[in-house]
């Protein structure tokens, strides 16, 4: 899959379960090849929109393409192609971690020759044969992430990985995913918690209410071309920059400049002998871009 | 065969499937003491002694399979709704990706696999009461090798109809309280109705159970019997009937709804 096509592309999608009104003509793109956040406030449409991406419910209207094909009628070939973590994993608790992960590669058509590297992949090999009931949850979903990585997927769509995992449980999980987006992998992670998407991702969609508010990769999506300059004199430089014909506003840590090179701004000031202690991108909080374009207050 | 090979590992790496022919056997084994040792040990007033009618060999033999065959359908129910129905509550038939593919051949692998495992189970029941017989029952001789054989084969029949019938009604009803209420409802209508409608004999599982084992062939009230005088054909139709409406309401069950 090259970097140019996106791996899954969702025009006009609804969804409706009787009076509510779920996905309400969703349109976004997951580019190829990079980590993708799927970030929505709870009850925003982001596990319908995946359950719809997955063929596990029928839209009401709208189409879905993974891979290049459209959804259902591609979903024989698609499964064999994708990794799939959908909400709690179904995994069997009475069942060891091993015979859990041979019946998910038997279920989805895998042969069992992956099974110990991806055991291994996830750091429970020396776990693999207690009983699931016994794992934490943590382990619970790296066992899952085993499980859907069986098939060396293109693309892997899991639905809130991070959910429930103690912060050692994260950052372990993280690293996997950022170790599978390195090497080449499409890999798309649902998530409510910010601070997840924001530690994780490349390239972000953001959903409320079952439409789409922002998409495109983080780094622009969070720093949105500003320049951060720390001064003594910050009336003077706030002065000084508009004369030379760079829009800026004053805040508590200093300059805030929308220009798309810092070499014009240090240029400029020095010129009216005015030498800034630091010149830095201003980057945002993924909490703050998203209060700011859903106007969301509780996630 | 690698979702054959997944129900297989599903069915044997819990403890139900042997824990529930555990249970079996210990019926059989149960009736067996009951019949040839507890039974002619009562005094004649409570039915028992000289009195007694107690199974001799070798028709002892077929007797207790037919006490198996009516086990069958809670046993082959129950490992249906419950493995399967364990799968629907939580999101492991999701996980699989098979609502809009592949979903026949899911149908089909765990159709195959909990028919034989209940089949199989029958056939240990049937065992035990065998060695019961065998041991304790008044009488001489077995039965022929074609006899044993048939009685072999006529427990899958019984077993595929009722696992299809488990299927059925937890892809319908997605829940496992609900689907072993279908099925015990089903039975007990099937049995209150097939002697008194004559109708509905004709589709019967009661009646295409009596058919199949010819339980009606050596009984005085043979006629009274439902499916007494029903042709093994006839007997054979109905339960392959049964078998396609359990299957052909599961996949619509799970057609209709969301994984």
């Amino acid at each position: 899959m090259s970097t140019g096509s996106p791996v899954v592309r969702v025009s006009n999608l609804h969804k409706r379960y009787g009076p509510t009104h779920a996905l309400r003509g969703l349109d976004f793109e997951i580019p190829a090849g990079q980590l993708t956040g799927f970030l929505g406030p709870n009850g925003a449409g982001k596990t319908t929109t995946f359950r719809a991406i997955l063929g596990l419910t029928r839209p009401n209207e709208g189409t879905v393409e993974v891979l290049g094909m459209d959804v259902p009628s591609g979903l024989p070939e698609i499964v064999k192609r994708i990794g799939v973590i959908v909400e709690e994993p179904g995994l069997i608790k009475a069942l060891s971690g091993r015979v859990n992960v041979e019946i998910a590669a038997d279920t989805l058509g895998f042969g069992h020759d992956r099974i110990d590297e991806q055991l291994d992949f996830v750091g429970l090999t020396q776990d693999s044969h207690r009983k699931l009931g016994d794992y934490s949850k943590g382990m619970r979903q790296r066992l899952a992430l085993a499980a859907a990585m069986l098939g060396d997927p293109e693309l892997l769509i899991l639905d809130e990985p991070l959910d429930g995992l103690d912060p050692a449980g994260q950052m372990a999980f993280r690293a996997r995913l950022r170790a599978l987006s390195d090497e080449g992998k499409s890999v798309v992670v649902s998530s409510h918690d910010l601070a997840d998407i924001e530690a994780l991702a490349d390239y972000v969609v953001v959903i409320s209410q079952g439409r789409l508010v922002s998409q495109g990769p983080l780094d622009r999506l969070l720093g949105d071309g500003r320049i951060r300059v720390v001064v003594a004199d910050r009336q003077t430089a706030a002065r000084v920059l508009a004369a030379a014909g760079m829009k800026n506003s004053i805040d508590d840590g200093g300059v805030l400049v929308e220009a798309g090179d810092g070499s014009d701004v240090v240029r400029a000031l020095a010129d009216a002998g005015i030498y800034p202690s630091e010149v830095k991108p201003a980057r945002d909080t993924l909490e703050s871009v998203f209060l700011g374009i859903t106007g969301e207050g509780d996630m | 065969m690698s979702l054959v090979h997944a129900e297989y590992l599903k069915v044997t790496r819990r403890k139900l499937f042997p824990v529930m022919t555990l249970i079996l056997g210990l019926l059989m084994g149960f009736f067996g003491v009951l019949f040839f040792l507890v039974l002619p040990a009562l005094p004649e007033s409570a039915g028992g002694g000289a009195g007694a009618v107690v199974p001799q060999r070798p028709g002892a033999f077929v007797f207790g399979a037919q006490q198996v065959a009516a086990q069958a359908w809670w046993f082959a129910v129950i490992l249906a709704t419950a493995v399967f129905g364990g799968e629907l509550a939580t999101t492991a038939w999701a996980t699989s990706l098979a609502r809009e593919s592949r979903k026949l051949r899911h149908i089909v692998s765990k159709f195959v696999v909990f028919a034989i495992a209940s089949w199989l189970a029958l056939l240990a029941g049937t065992a035990i009461w065998s060695v019961a017989t065998f041991l304790f029952a008044d009488g001489s001789g077995s039965l022929a090798a074609s006899e044993w054989l048939g009685l072999v084969w006529k427990f899958g029949v019984i077993a595929a109809a009722w696992t299809s019938i488990g299927l059925g009604a937890i892809g319908l009803t997605r829940s496992i309280p609900s689907a072993m209420a279908i099925a015990l409802g089903l039975s007990f209508v099937d049995s209150i109705l097939a002697p008194f409608v004559e109708i509905y004999e004709n589709v019967s599982l009661t009646a295409a159970t009596n058919g199949i084992f010819g339980l009606a062939a050596d009984s005085p009230f043979g006629a009274l019997i439902p499916g007494g005088d029903m042709s093994l054909a006839h007997a054979l139709a109905i339960m392959a009937g049964w078998a396609i409406v359990g299957l052909g309401l599961m996949w619509w069950g799970l057609q209709r709804r969301d994984a």
